[in-house]
């Protein structure tokens, strides 16, 4: 009942035997360690557990394990750069208060860098679109959406996301 | 989740083979987003898991210039329909529909055709297609057979397929000139939706751009399946597409549908909303020709 | 120039780096050796005597290393009224009563026993209705207590609301409802607990409540014959709070028997579908409420009656009258109040805390009832609301002392940033609402307190040991950026650690909107306590005396003489690394000079009150009955915004949560089954039902806070349904009084006016 695959993961190559009936999910937090990828929900409802295989944001707690073959797949430990230099993104969510309790943030990053990587400029829409299958309950998605469209800014613009007025 | 072996058949032949030889104890998987959780949840429980995705075949939806066919192979993922230039242009309503399936996660790996075989009464991806007369081509032990995809539908969770026979492709008849399409889910949210009720609309019109030439009216969750208001659409036939023969028609779909209550909405409702957006559609096809043009 | 280096500026949440690279440690993620798995086996009726629990084939499996009944676990007594078990005996009240509880080498195995447990019933009446629970005849839910009302002391009268009302000039008088939401925490609940060889107890597990958690593992094990043993809680990161980790549950009970049990460490974790069947919801509420004012506008007296569906358990629901008593008493200027809930078991879920705690249940009924009284007066909403806003220093009729209040400023700022006046198009309306929320702790517990240690290292760094919580709100930033401008530090200095009770000091827990005020003083007392540690030992070292010195960035300079100066660390190190060495450590437990309620409910419950108004333009769409919101100002009254970021994002959570509350969100019950247990059928909003919003800060310095802070936790999703309401009122002329708004509703309503409204 195990298959062999080969696929990239994080940029590295891994060979190994999968159980044919393990979720992408499992095999990422019980087989490989790698807990970053969070399980909210395990029906595809919440997205928490969003990686990106191919350039594609998809659901790990749908997809087996045994697909993962010939495929390249990123997930949230494999965002930053190896010498450990965030990416744009996780720096705008970290300076934009577009984290809170965290949990839905490895899967609402990589649904971002997915529409990034496809729609370098998106819209307000397309941002909103995009993240409809990651649900976050603390946040309001408000200062999620302004990280994604800071991090998408000009690097020679000064952007000031946090529109906020206090009165004297 | 219970175990299973995990087959990967590179043609429709070896799928069809495999499938005859496990029978029962074997399912097809297509994106998996409906197979798994089924799984999950333990409403089935099959040895053996058919994946048709390494089948090769259409992987976006073409369009035949000359006939004015498109053809969706029923592999393609929903995520590859909502990004077609082609379908958005052409078949708007589709194109409705399909990009509010789910999420983008979702769309990236679930199948139009996946879809039709769940056979679900929301069938956010069926009312577009029926309404666009569409034909589902199946493959099975027997060969190739096509049937009106309005047909295709049984029941709840039910089709025509038979044994190991497979939905292989969709086919979409040439659009006639001056012709709109919208289809509209009503939910209780903008995402993520298991819609109250689903309207599709097309209208085709004469060439004094007056007269109804065609008319189609699709609705999702106003019955067991998907279905055609007929006495809708035979009203609207020949008649002049105003706001009252618009308003006429939402009233008619909404008598001949046969919705209930569930916990996601209620039938008066839900009868309701079939007049109200019947006719809201109907508007929209006639901007979309309009636009056009 | 900024007033302060620190306080006031944006800091991002200190811990976000971790939870951006995927490092964060929930519950789910921690595992330990020899770890076993936990499951529970629900009820599967609502109401029903437990004949016979067979787990003989369960026990057969391999992999099942315990399975546990109610028969085979002490008496472990839970919940406010101690009227709930950890696993049920004799009768299942409700569909989520735990019946038995299995750990297994792996999870699958765990469910797998769980099906092979066989469990008889003997099916008995049952009673959903609230109303209907409470007569005699009504099928009663806990036999021994004879009745199904419980003995709760919700009861209040200020002046005489009898003879108020009699001269009163206009009145009105209506009826509300609210039913189950529930708190959808991203991560789902989840406990481990482990024994060592002498049975202390070390659990991890989300609470919002480490301390009395603690004291209530205690009780545990003293009911499991483990007396005098420690208990050490430890929080992993939590993800997601909003009060559902307010209470300890049976889960955690379970977690700690099958420990004990297997000698092993035991996780035990929710599904999704368990995490919306199994926790506690908002508590439901049907309202009746009577105002009225003199013709003038000024609001005479306010009378209230509430009756709460208590469920199968009492846990805080039973308790939002508490808290539901301060908008009923102090919202707006009232002279005479009247205030009686009763809390009525039936077979349904039972309720505890969520963010608000009967405060948005209260204030649905309250503001959609002044603008009721309003109409009938013939007096502007929002000219009503300025006649009878709270000021400063007052003292309401329940003894609560406002010091700050910037509630007609809120209201100010609401009605110009939505346009207010401006004209509106066919279906379009607005609506305001406002609110009171405690802002400086809530004296609900016999301490309202929170201590906080802080050491200073050799390099001048400081390590903040706090008992505050930390959930995903900000209370590790805000309490970092406290410290550090009281001890000149950049903010890199500064570790605030919250997680273990064996390291921290005690606190009552992340409620109440309370950590900014209550552990932002705390650590600004210990802070303050460190610096004049600092200032005495530079005052040697500088030859000057410390009250002309000032800390600044990291070094402690004379104020007169600014060449004379030290760096922190240097200092330090000097004082350590010598004979007779010192290092630095200061404490402090702060503790409000608030107030228990005393037996008729008065008191000042809190040192300060948050004020806020929140106002919505909506567009309702009169054929389907959808409404849209076109507009969403919430303007807060803060005292002072320590952190503007996170502030904003406790306001913008709130803020939808308020919405899907007012318009989506409803937990289906069905004859006492969850009919919606997943995020399909819960419709929790998605980021394509965003609205704009924009969020007002008022600053009004309130004497006591840290700061002048004041709390903006909860606030946010406090007014939001009356605001809607409100404004559906304005934009098509139709009253809902039931939560939530939906559609069907609307047009319902709009169908009974237009058959109502004579032709013209």
């Amino acid at each position: 009942m195990s298959k062999e695959i080969t696929f990239q993961l994080n940029h590295n190559d891994l060979t190994l035997a999968v159980q044919e009936h393990w979720t992408l999910l499992h095999l990422l937090r019980e087989e490989l360690g790698l807990l970053g990828t969070k399980e909210g929900c395990g029906s595809g409802e919440c997205g928490a557990c969003t990686v990106i295989i191919d350039g594609m944001a998809i659901n790990a707690c749908l997809y087996l394990a045994a697909e993962a073959d010939g495929k390249e797949i990123l997930t949230i430990e494999g965002l930053a750069a190896p010498d450990g230099t965030l990416n744009p993104l996780q720096q705008s969510f970290i300076t934009n208060g577009g984290i809170q309790c965290g949990f839905c943030s490895p899967g609402m990053l990589l649904a971002a860098k997915a529409l990034l990587d496809e729609n370098p400029n998106p819209s307000e829409d397309e941002i909103k679109h995009a993240l409809a299958g990651n649900i976050c309950r603390c946040t309001g998605y408000v200062q999620i959406i302004d990280s994604i469209k800071a991090a998408c800014a000009p690097k020679n613009e000064d952007v000031k996301v946090v529109a906020w007025q206090t009165k004297p | 989740m219970k175990k299973f072996r995990h087959l990967t058949p590179q043609t429709l032949d070896e799928a069809i083979s495999l499938h005859e030889s496990y029978r029962d104890r074997a399912r097809y998987i297509a994106g998996g987003t409906d197979v798994l959780i089924k799984i999950k949840t333990g409403q089935v429980a099959p040895d053996y898991l058919i994946s048709l995705k390494h089948i090769l075949g259409q992987d976006r939806p073409l369009f035949n210039q000359e006939t004015g066919e498109l053809f969706i192979g029923a592999f393609v993922t929903h995520r590859r329909i909502e990004q077609s230039a082609t379908v958005r242009r052409r078949y708007p309503i589709l194109h409705d529909a399909v990009k509010n399936i789910g999420s983008v996660q979702i769309r990236n790996v679930a199948t139009i055709g996946g879809n039709l075989v769940n056979a679900v009464p929301s069938a956010d991806g069926a009312i577009p297609l029926i309404v666009l007369d569409a034909v589902a081509k199946i493959y099975g032990p027997k060969g190739l057979r096509s049937i009106e995809l309005l047909h295709f539908f049984q029941g709840p969770g039910q089709t025509v397929l038979e044994g190991s026979e497979i939905l292989t492709e969709i086919v979409i008849p040439a659009l006639q000139p001056r012709t709109g399409s919208a289809y509209i889910k009503f939910g209780r949210r903008n995402a993520m939706e298991l819609p109250l009720l689903g309207v599709g609309v097309l209208i085709s019109l004469e060439d004094d751009h007056v007269t109804c030439a065609k008319a189609r009216i699709g609705l999702g969750v106003a019955a067991p399946t998907p279905i055609r208001a007929h006495e809708a659409e035979r009203f609207l036939t020949g008649q002049a597409v105003t706001s009252d023969t618009l308003a006429a028609a939402g009233r008619i779909a909404a008598e001949e549908s046969r919705v209930r209550d569930s916990i996601r909405g209620v039938a008066w409702f839900r009868r309701d909303m079939v007049n109200v957006l019947v006719k809201r559609m109907g508007h929209k096809c006639l901007e979309r020709i309009e636009q056009k043009e | 120039m900024p007033e302060y280096t620190v306080v006031g500026q944006p800091i991002p949440k200190r811990d976000a780096v971790e939870k951006a690279t995927g490092r964060a440690q929930y519950i789910q993620d921690i595992n330990l050796p020899g770890m076993l798995y936990g499951k529970i086996l629900y009820s599967k009726y609502p109401h029903a005597r437990i004949v016979h629990i067979d787990t003989t084939r369960a026990q057969k499996l391999q992999g099942v290393r315990a399975i546990l009944t109610g028969k085979d676990i002490p008496e472990i007594k839970l919940g406010v009224y101690q009227d709930n078990r950890p696993l049920k005996t004799d009768k299942v009240r409700s569909y989520r009563d735990e019946v038995a509880a299995v750990a297994a080498t792996d999870p699958d195995i765990a469910r797998e026993a769980l099906s092979l447990i066989e469990v008889s019933y003997e099916a008995l009446p049952c009673v959903f209705d609230p109303e209907a629970a409470m007569h005699a005849e009504a099928p009663l839910v806990h036999v021994k207590h004879r009745t199904n009302i419980l003995k709760m002391p919700w009861k209040l009268h200020f002046g005489d609301v009898d003879a108020a009302q009699a001269t009163a000039a206009h009145v009105i008088k209506e009826r509300f409802s609210t039913t189950w939401v529930t708190h959808c925490c991203l991560s789902t609940s989840g406990a481990i607990a482990e024994f060592d060889h002498a049975n202390n107890l070390t659990i991890y597990t989300n609470t919002q409540i480490p301390s009395l958690a603690q004291k209530d593992f205690l009780n545990a094990l003293t009911a499991m014959g483990l007396k005098n043993r420690r208990v050490r809680v430890i929080k992993p990161v939590i993800g997601g709070g909003f009060g559902s980790k307010l209470d300890t549950y049976a889960y955690e009970h379970i977690a700690i028997l099958l420990a004990f049990k297997t000698r092993k460490p035991v996780k035990l974790v929710f599904d999704r579908e368990e995490e919306f069947i199994a926790t506690s919801t908002r508590q439901p509420a049907l309202i009746d409420i009577s105002q009225g004012c003199d013709r003038d506008g000024k609001l005479v007296f306010r009378d209230v009656a509430m009756i709460l569906d208590n469920g199968a358990y009492t846990s805080w629901g039973a308790t939002t009258p508490s808290v539901m008593m301060m908008p009923i008493t102090t919202l707006y200027q009232v002279p005479n109040v009247r205030y009686e809930a009763t809390c009525v078991y039936t077979n349904n879920t039972y309720s505890q805390a969520m963010r608000g705690y009967g405060n948005p249940q209260a204030t649905f009924a309250i503001e959609s009832a002044m603008d009721l009284l309003a109409e009938t007066a013939g007096i502007d909403p929002v000219t009503f609301r300025h006649i009878n806003a709270n000021k400063p220093n007052q003292v309401s009729p329940q003894g609560f002392r406002i010091t700050t209040c910037g509630l007609k400023e809120c209201i100010d700022a609401v009605t110009e940033q939505l346009a207010w006046g401006r004209p509106k198009a066919t279906g379009e309306g607005v609506g305001i609402a406002s609110l009171i929320h405690v802002g400086g702790g809530a004296r609900v517990y016999k301490s309202d307190g929170c201590g906080t240690i802080i050491k200073l290292d050799d390099y001048g760094g400081a390590n903040v040991f706090t008992g505050a919580s930390d959930m995903g709100q900000g209370a590790d930033t805000v309490i970092a950026q406290i410290v550090a401008e009281e001890l000149a530090l950049p903010i890199e200095d500064v570790r605030v650690i919250h997680t273990d009770t064996d390291v921290c000091p005690w606190d009552v827990g992340a409620h109440a909107s309370r950590t900014t005020f209550v552990a932002g003083n705390s650590a600004l007392g210990a802070a303050r306590k460190l610096k004049q540690q600092i200032l005495e030992l530079a005052s040697n070292h500088l030859e000057a005396p410390p009250e002309i010195l000032a800390l600044q960035n990291r070094q402690v300079i004379c104020r007169e003489d600014p060449g004379q100066r030290i760096p922190i660390d240097k200092l330090l190190r000097k004082a350590h690394f010598s004979v007779g060495g010192t290092m630095l450590t200061a404490e402090h437990f702060y503790d409000p000079a608030n107030e228990n309620l005393d037996r008729e409910f008065k008191g000042n419950l809190s040192m300060t009150y948050t004020f806020g108004a929140h106002g919505v333009r909506v567009r309702v769409d009169q054929e389907t009955g959808k409404v849209e919101i076109l507009n969403y100002v919430a303007a807060h009254d803060v005292g002072r915004a320590i952190n503007p970021l996170l502030l904003k994002g406790q306001v913008y959570g709130g803020v939808m949560m308020g919405i899907g509350y007012a318009l989506t969100e409803q937990v289906v019950l069905d004859k006492g089954q969850t009919m919606n247990p997943n995020f399909r059928d819960y419709k929790i909003l998605t980021a394509k039902d965003t609205v704009p919003i924009q969020a007002p800060v008022l600053e009004t310095h309130d004497p006591y806070g840290p700061f002048g802070a004041k709390g903006i936790g909860e606030p946010g999703c406090v007014p939001s349904a009356p605001a809607i309401a409100n404004a559906v009122y304005d934009a098509v002329g139709v009253r809902i009084k039931d939560l939530p708004l939906t559609p069907e509703k609307v047009l319902a309503a709009l169908k009974l006016k237009k058959k109502h409204t004579p032709p013209h």
